[in-house]
């Protein structure tokens, strides 16, 4: 019998509703609320305790929470962690994501279930997070699926792919062997797709956000350059890699109105540079935002650009990028971006 | 603007304007850059639908 411990928010321990949302971590002996539905389809599995804590306490004092209902957790020497549903709800996913995720970070493994669009999803690490319906009706699906997670992961045999094991995809992906022919497979594929199917092999994780609204009046925007061809000072001060950066710079415009090849350059590593480093303005169009500028035909340009060098970089490496350097375009009242692709 | 558009569009862009080359996106002369920044800037003050690609001409 493998010991688990269930983490449940203050509503679902029964110490009460908003009003009990500010209740610090604390122990219950068993399985409470949900947690009897789940025992009760947990096979070899048994829920030695619940741990729970109030999801405004949780959110206003993250650190703290987590180290504590770690502490709880530890106490109990359990093989497992299994944490919600939490449904729809943003701050209890967040709070079972964040506990999994620490628990899984030390090597147990951890559960946690809720809508896939909850915003907890991202916040579960190495954790794996069963889907469930938006809100409580789904309590009923919900329990089995977690159940047998927690059982499979128990077992500690080797999970299958998420669409069969029932977890949200974790952006992790494994080399296997199909036994058929790529181009076999391609002409499957094609087929398919000449049937009006598309299908992949590799599916992509990236986000889709909306477009944002055409800016109303760029005669009175504050435009941003932003790069990710490596362009940078002459000598390259401070070290931008040539594949496979670690980060972003930026570097001030103020007073230039060019970007004059005795200073600048290209380190990108990825493409031949001769044409870029003849003229850094073919990467970075400064000369010519400058002249429109000056005609009004741009409000103002943004006092710096952004660079970094768009090789090799994992796809979530970009994303972190991207939104730091949006978050400080943002600060700055940047209301448009012109950026070039390498 | 890039001359990888099918990238772009890959990984989620919603407004990618088709540059002449990967070695420079921004042309190889001020005639052809002040094109391609010009249909930029038409490009963010346009509604578009997700992912759109457009060329400079």
């Amino acid at each position: 019998m493998v010991k688990a411990v269930h983490y449940v928010n203050q509503f679902f321990a029964g110490l009460g509703s908003e009003e009990a949302a500010r209740t610090p971590p604390s122990r219950l002996a068993g399985a409470v609320g949900p947690g009897r539905g789940l025992q009760a389809a947990l096979e070899g599995i048994e829920i030695a305790a619940t741990i729970t804590c109030g999801d405004d306490y949780f959110a206003e004092h993250e650190a703290e929470a987590v180290a504590r209902l770690l502490e709880l957790f530890e106490a109990e020497e359990a093989g497992i962690l299994v944490a919600g549903p939490a449904f729809g709800s943003g701050r209890y996913g967040y709070a079972c994501a964040r506990l999994a995720a620490a628990v899984a970070e030390r090597g147990t493994p951890a559960v946690a279930a809720m809508h896939e669009e909850n915003p907890g999803v991202a916040a579960a690490g190495k954790a794996y997070v069963v889907p469930t319906a938006v809100n409580v009706a789904g309590m009923r699906e919900a329990l089995p699926r977690m159940a047998a997670l927690a059982g499979a992961l128990a077992s500690g045999r080797e999970l299958g792919p998420p669409e069969e094991e029932g977890y949200l995809p974790r952006g992790v992906r494994r080399n296997y062997r199909t036994g058929r022919l790529g181009a076999e497979r391609a002409i499957d594929l094609l087929l398919a797709k000449l049937s009006g199917e598309t299908r992949t092999e590799v599916s992509s994780g990236f986000d889709r956000v909306e477009p944002p609204a055409p800016v109303p009046d760029l005669s009175h925007a504050l435009l941003a350059l932003v790069t990710e061809a490596g362009c940078v000072p002459q000598g390259n001060p401070d070290r931008l890699p040539t594949i496979r950066a670690r980060g972003w710079l930026r570097y001030s415009l103020a007073g230039r109105a060019t970007l004059a090849p005795d200073e600048w350059e290209c380190v990108h590593g990825g493409f031949d540079v001769a044409l870029a480093n003849e003229d850094p303005n073919r990467l970075v169009p400064l000369d010519t935002v400058s002249e429109l500028v000056g005609e009004g035909r741009i409000g103002r340009l943004h006092d710096a650009f952004y660079t970094t060098t768009g090789n090799g970089t994992p796809a979530a490496v970009s994303a972190r990028f991207g939104q730091e350097i949006a978050r400080d375009l943002k600060e700055a009242g940047v209301e448009a971006v012109l950026l070039s692709g390498t | 603007m890039t001359a990888l558009p099918t990238i772009a569009t890959m990984v989620g862009v919603n407004r990618t304007l088709r540059g002449p080359a990967i070695t420079h996106p921004f042309g190889l002369d001020e005639a052809e850059r002040r094109r391609i920044v010009e249909r930029g800037l038409e490009m963010l003050q346009a509604e578009v639908e997700p992912l759109t690609v457009w060329d400079v001409e």
